[in-house]
């Protein structure tokens, strides 16, 4: 799982582990519930379901750089501050 | 046997009627806040008696930090404020430690002593504090206030806890029963927002004859760089193509 055929050569998989680092920080220093930020995600059009949301902030699961930029979206949107 | 027993109303140290009545609190009270007014309000009138008024307020943790959230009157909703403004005092030491706490005597007690000298100001004799077992729901905690030392009967100790153990399952309920109103609104939200995004997407697609995904990257990058939210640049691609101003979800309740 760590490594999806989608997820390209190592250089895009360092990128994307740093994104996903990121993104799992600023949820941890966010007063907002996974739920609450899945259901936005979800209002956006985001198409993971909230088990592997949860897996991708905890950086155990990869997700399709689509819904990665849902995910980000939605963290700018709900979140705040200043966006990615 | 105390003199304080002969002048409750009947009824109340039967765990029945007082169940009984806090069901209806739930029924009846619009929100959790409201809930617990009507708590405080009800457990000081059941313990007052001619000559030993009980202010009674209700502190919960949120967000980490204590907050008075409730009070049976002004004096009460005053006190709770000035302890949670010390930042320590007998209520919150009773929540810390979960366990009730009686200070007896206030004019004689050696912890928490810029609370204690205010609050002796204040008028405060006696003070008791029963937490409220909530589980994993939250953290909650009720303060009673009287104007006379040993403002409190071992009696009033025991049926203001049986009182707190009910009042808890009537609150636990209350709490996931807003908690789930919430998410189901959030998720209505949601489908309402989605659906207009899904509709703008679709029209990407059919335009430039594109995936979804990419559908998606146009949006998002109109929305990145005009600093507008998804939903209002896929609201504004809907109203461009067929003049409508609002879309309405299929699944409006």
């Amino acid at each position: 799982m760590m490594n999806a055929d989608w997820m390209g050569g190592p250089d895009q998989l360092n990128e994307a582990d740093a994104h996903r680092r990121i993104a799992a920080k600023r949820f941890q220093a966010s007063k907002v519930t996974l739920v609450e930020l899945w259901t936005y995600y979800y209002g956006i059009g985001g198409d993971v379901d909230e088990l592997a949301l949860d897996a991708y902030l905890n950086e155990a699961l990869h997700l399709p750089a689509a819904q990665v930029g849902l995910v980000t979206l939605a963290m700018n949107e709900f979140i705040g501050g200043d966006g990615a | 046997m105390t003199d304080n027993e002969g002048s409750l109303p009947t009824g109340f140290r039967s765990g029945w009627d007082a169940d009984l009545s806090l069901q209806e609190l739930v029924l009846e009270s619009s929100d959790i806040r409201a809930f617990m007014t009507e708590l405080a309000v009800l457990v000081s009138s059941r313990l007052s008696v001619p000559g030993n008024t009980i202010h009674s307020g209700v502190t919960v943790i949120r967000q980490k930090k204590p907050e008075a959230v409730a009070a049976s009157d002004a004096a009460a909703s005053a006190l709770d404020e000035l302890q949670n403004g010390f930042g320590e005092g007998p209520c919150l030491t009773a929540l810390r430690e979960e366990r009730t706490l009686l200070v007896p005597d206030l004019a004689a007690e050696t912890r928490w002593q810029d609370y204690v000298r205010t609050a002796l100001h204040q008028g405060v004799s006696s003070i008791l504090a029963v937490p409220l077992d909530l589980g994993g729901d939250g953290e909650a905690v009720l303060n009673l206030y009287s104007g006379r030392t040993n403002g409190f009967s071992v009696e009033d100790i025991a049926t203001v806890e049986t009182f707190a153990g009910h009042a808890a399952n009537s609150l636990r309920l209350v709490l996931r029963i807003a908690r789930l109103r919430e998410t189901r609104n959030d998720l209505s939200a949601a489908m309402q927002s989605r659906t207009v995004i899904d509709m703008a997407v679709g029209a990407v697609m059919a335009q430039n004859r594109c995936t979804r995904d990419t559908a998606f990257g146009i949006l998002t990058r109109a929305s990145n760089t005009r600093n507008i939210k998804l939903r209002q640049v896929a609201a504004a691609v809907i109203a461009s193509i067929s003049g409508e101003q609002t879309i309405p979800a299929h699944f409006d309740e």
